[in-house]
């Protein structure tokens, strides 16, 4: 067996494995219509390799004669493949130049079927033998016709076309692939005319070999064709860390992944999630598996939010409660994002949860002491008062009105007991004092000499309130800012008593933000020196403001514009600024909105009220 | 057993001296206690009548003299008198069993109407704890073999069954019922029958 009769199968078996690849590959990518173009080169050049072999092993001229003259079907069908292939995968070049020489090359076909032996020869008298890569082949002795230059021309035209694909790929700036797929196209063609004009006409004696320079540019365009496989590789790998380091971040945050599938209500979480969520991680979970854990109070609050979130789209932010198996509660937050197909069905949604509870027991725990402290505020003030003062004086009066009845129906006897009766009008006189002095405890309450006054910071003062209220703000979406000026000297008051004041200004602020724009939801808090030895403080809001015939009113008692309130806030307020020397006032900005400005002495500086 | 007393608990002197005086003119006994503690230490046990409190006291306040009486042997209709009412309180009070829950300047009719139910209530369950009393004491005489033949003789069992079931002769089994029947006073077994429905109707704990 002889060297060229194991490299020429090997040739087409080659070209044939590469291009069967290509279109395994298709057959699952059915759009990539250039891997068909690529199995039809293969294909080509297999027939090229045989046709070659054929020439090669000739030993006739008739045989060689044959071979020959069945070697251009393959040709053309890779002048069509490689054309094509150009057209399809590199989407340029000038397609008159493509026409021109599949049509030369048809042409030459067909010429090539109506001459004897084929366009190559005029006749064909023998063959020779010579040596070639140390082998013994067969070369044709005879008259080459000049028609041959015909069909070698369409190798030029294609030479022109691919040399016109690789400078617009270039200018694309796609310079790699031009150079690579372009450069070499250009090469292979360039060295096979060179070889094949030289063979056929006999100035060399060197057999065809076009199959090998195809099998060149099917190697070349296997590796372009390729990068598309190169890549998703890479990609997996990418894919792989970004895992990996999604994992990592998802268990440092304590924070469970889960899918729920729209199709079929099926819900893929990782372990996390399921230790989250109270479920073993052999469990199968659906929707409403999980739904069932989930707090009786939120479950149907959460649904409703999950489908409208599903037919609108997009992302949903949510926090509820579990009711865990051990009858524990646990606080989540989840993230979820709905994912829709091209025509807009919601898919799947996916989603990241993550308990909440230490973060919702502070912010409850901050609630509850804000709520005491508004109590104090709100109710101490006003309605503890009310109740304190209704007790205290219920005491004398239930006194005096049972002493009363009392006496009625002694008067009724025949002889009344007049000491009896006596002592009870002695008793009602001292119950009536009584209750008289219950009023006047109350009415002195507010009076300076019981405040409880030290030096305080009213930086300090103000940032206490400032995070008391932040969790309100948060969740009435008003955004509170505090801007302190230089190193304000201490005042000197009573804590609770302005805690009350700052508390009650910008609970006020943030109720005349309620219903505005988002946008202008901003109260800001600012304290500064005045040069009179006095500090303000001024709670600024973007509200409507105060109706210009009204702001002389709102610290009358009672006043009132909340269908809620007592009207008694600011009118407290005012007694208490007054108390510690100071004055309270309400002004419209210029912009829009409305401030409170309140003034305190600074310590050392404090007035009789 | 003396007459029914009304037990005023206030801390409010002067309140608690103008009530007692009204209670008293319209005919009632009155005891007057300004704390809780003095209550439970100055009151006659097992005296007839009822508690009218103050709600807000230092110390052992009304609703904690309420359960503090419900634990006793010989609990009392208890009434509460506040200054201002609460309804957190006044609900916790009467599901505990608060005869009334009233203002301190409720109209007069009220107070009085109150106090009346409170002791009629009280001597409703006087007779109630008397006559259970009586019944356990009746059984108590009886021996555990008796107990036994009484049992099964309320099952409707004959005495030859119950002969059997005891694995005694039928002649003891009519000794002890003739036992029975002498100790309890019951001569007939429907009687008897009523009488056992009455005592297993008791509350337990007592």
């Amino acid at each position: 067996m002889s060297i060229v009769t194991i490299l020429w199968p090997m040739v087409a078996a080659a070209a044939l494995t590469l291009g069967t690849i290509q279109l395994l590959i298709w057959f699952q990518h059915r759009e990539k219509w250039e891997r068909v173009v690529f199995f039809l080169m293969s294909l080509a050049t297999a027939g090229m390799a045989l046709t070659e072999l054929g020439m090669m092993t000739a030993t006739t001229g008739a045989e060689f004669g044959f071979a020959l003259r069945w070697n251009h079907v393959p040709v053309l069908l890779n002048f069509f493949a490689i054309v094509g292939f150009l057209l399809l995968h590199l989407r340029a070049g000038r397609v008159w130049l493509a026409v021109l020489a599949i049509g030369i090359r048809t042409v030459a076909l067909v010429i090539n079927f109506l001459l004897h032996p084929n366009i190559n020869f005029r006749e064909i008298t023998g063959v020779r033998q010579v040596d070639f890569l140390g082998d013994q082949v067969s070369l044709a002795i005879g008259r080459p016709n000049p028609l041959m230059a015909f069909a070698q021309s369409a190798l030029l035209v294609l030479l022109a076309f691919a040399i016109d694909v690789t400078v617009t790929v270039w200018r694309r700036g796609e310079k790699k692939r031009a150079l690579l797929v372009g450069g070499s196209l250009v090469f292979f063609i360039v060295a096979g005319t060179i070889q094949a004009v030289l063979s056929h006409w006999g100035l060399v004696d060197v057999p065809a070999i076009g199959s090998v320079y195809f099998l060149g540019m099917i190697v070349v365009t296997t590796f372009d064709l390729s990068r598309g496989e190169r890549r998703a590789a890479q990609l997996s790998g990418e894919l792989a860390e970004s895992e990996q380091r999604m994992t990592l971040a998802a268990e440092a945050a304590n924070m469970g992944i889960w899918i729920r599938y729209l199709a079929n209500s099926e819900i893929w979480a990782s372990d996390q999630w399921r230790t989250l969520f109270g479920f073993a991680p052999e469990d199968s979970l659906d929707f409403e598996k999980v739904m069932g854990r989930l707090h009786p109070e939120d479950r149907e609050s959460v649904r409703q939010s999950l489908d409208e979130a599903v037919a609108r789209g997009g992302r949903y932010d949510a926090e509820f409660r579990l009711l865990l198996p051990d009858g524990g509660i646990r606080w989540i937050s989840a993230h979820s994002r709905v994912e829709s197909d091209e025509k807009g069905r919601p898919l799947l949604v996916r989603g990241a949860s993550r308990d909440c509870t230490a973060r919702k027991e502070a912010e409850l725990e901050t609630q509850l002491l804000r709520q005491e402290i508004t109590h104090v505020g709100r109710v101490s003030m006003m309605g503890q008062l009310a109740s304190a003062l209704a007790h205290e004086i219920n005491q004398p009066l239930g006194a005096i009105l049972r002493n009363a009845e009392a006496a009625e129906i002694f008067m009724r006897h025949e002889s009344p007991d007049l000491d009896e009766i006596r002592a009870i009008l002695a008793d009602i006189r001292r119950d009536d004092q009584r209750a008289g002095l219950v009023i006047e405890r109350m009415r002195s309450l507010l009076k300076r000499h019981d405040l409880d006054t030290r030096p305080l910071a009213a930086s300090e003062l103000i940032a206490e309130v400032a995070s008391l209220l932040r969790g309100d703000a948060a969740a009435r979406r008003v955004n509170l800012e505090v801007a302190v000026f230089g190193n304000l000297p201490t005042v000197s008051g009573d804590r609770v008593h302005l805690q009350q004041v700052l508390l009650n200004l910008i609970i006020n602020a943030m109720d005349a933000l309620d219903g505005g724009p988002e946008i202008s939801r901003c109260v800001t808090v600012t304290a500064h020196a005045t040069d009179v030895g006095m500090i303000e403080i001024a709670v600024s809001d973007r509200g409507p403001g105060i109706p210009e015939d009204k702001l002389a009113r709102v610290f009358d008692p009672f006043f009132t514009t909340k269908s809620a309130g007592m009207g008694m806030g600011l009118s407290i307020s005012q007694t208490i600024v007054q108390s510690h020397g100071g004055r309270l006032w309400a002004e419209n900005n210029p912009d829009g909105g409305a401030t409170f400005r309140f003034t305190l002495p600074t310590s050392g500086n404090e007035v009789a009220p | 057993m003396s007459a029914p007393t009304v037990h005023i608990v206030d801390d409010d002197a002067p309140f608690l001296a103008a009530i007692s005086r009204l209670l008293r003119a319209h005919g009632f006994a009155v005891r007057t206690f300004s704390s809780a503690d003095k209550f439970f230490a100055q009151r006659e046990e097992n005296a007839a009548g009822c508690v009218v409190a103050d709600l807000q006291m230092p110390e052992m306040d009304g609703l904690e003299l309420q359960a503090a009486l419900a634990r006793t042997r010989y609990p009392m209709p208890l009434l509460f008198l506040t200054g201002t009412g609460d309804i957190p309180s006044s609900v916790r009070a009467v599901r505990c069993g608060a005869e009334d829950f009233l203002e301190k300047l409720a109209p007069q009719e009220k107070l009085i109407a109150a106090v009346e139910r409170a002791l009629a209530r009280d001597l409703r369950e006087r007779r109630e704890r008397a006559r259970r009393h009586e019944v356990r004491n009746l059984f108590a005489t009886l021996t555990p073999r008796e107990i036994e033949v009484l049992s099964l003789v309320v099952r409707g069992k004959m005495n030859k069954q119950i002969a059997g079931e005891l694995g005694i002769h039928e002649r003891t089994v009519k000794l002890h019922r003739t036992a029975i029947t002498t100790k309890l006073g019951v001569p007939s077994v429907a009687e008897l029958t009523r009488l056992v429905q009455e005592l297993e109707s008791f509350p337990k704990r007592q």
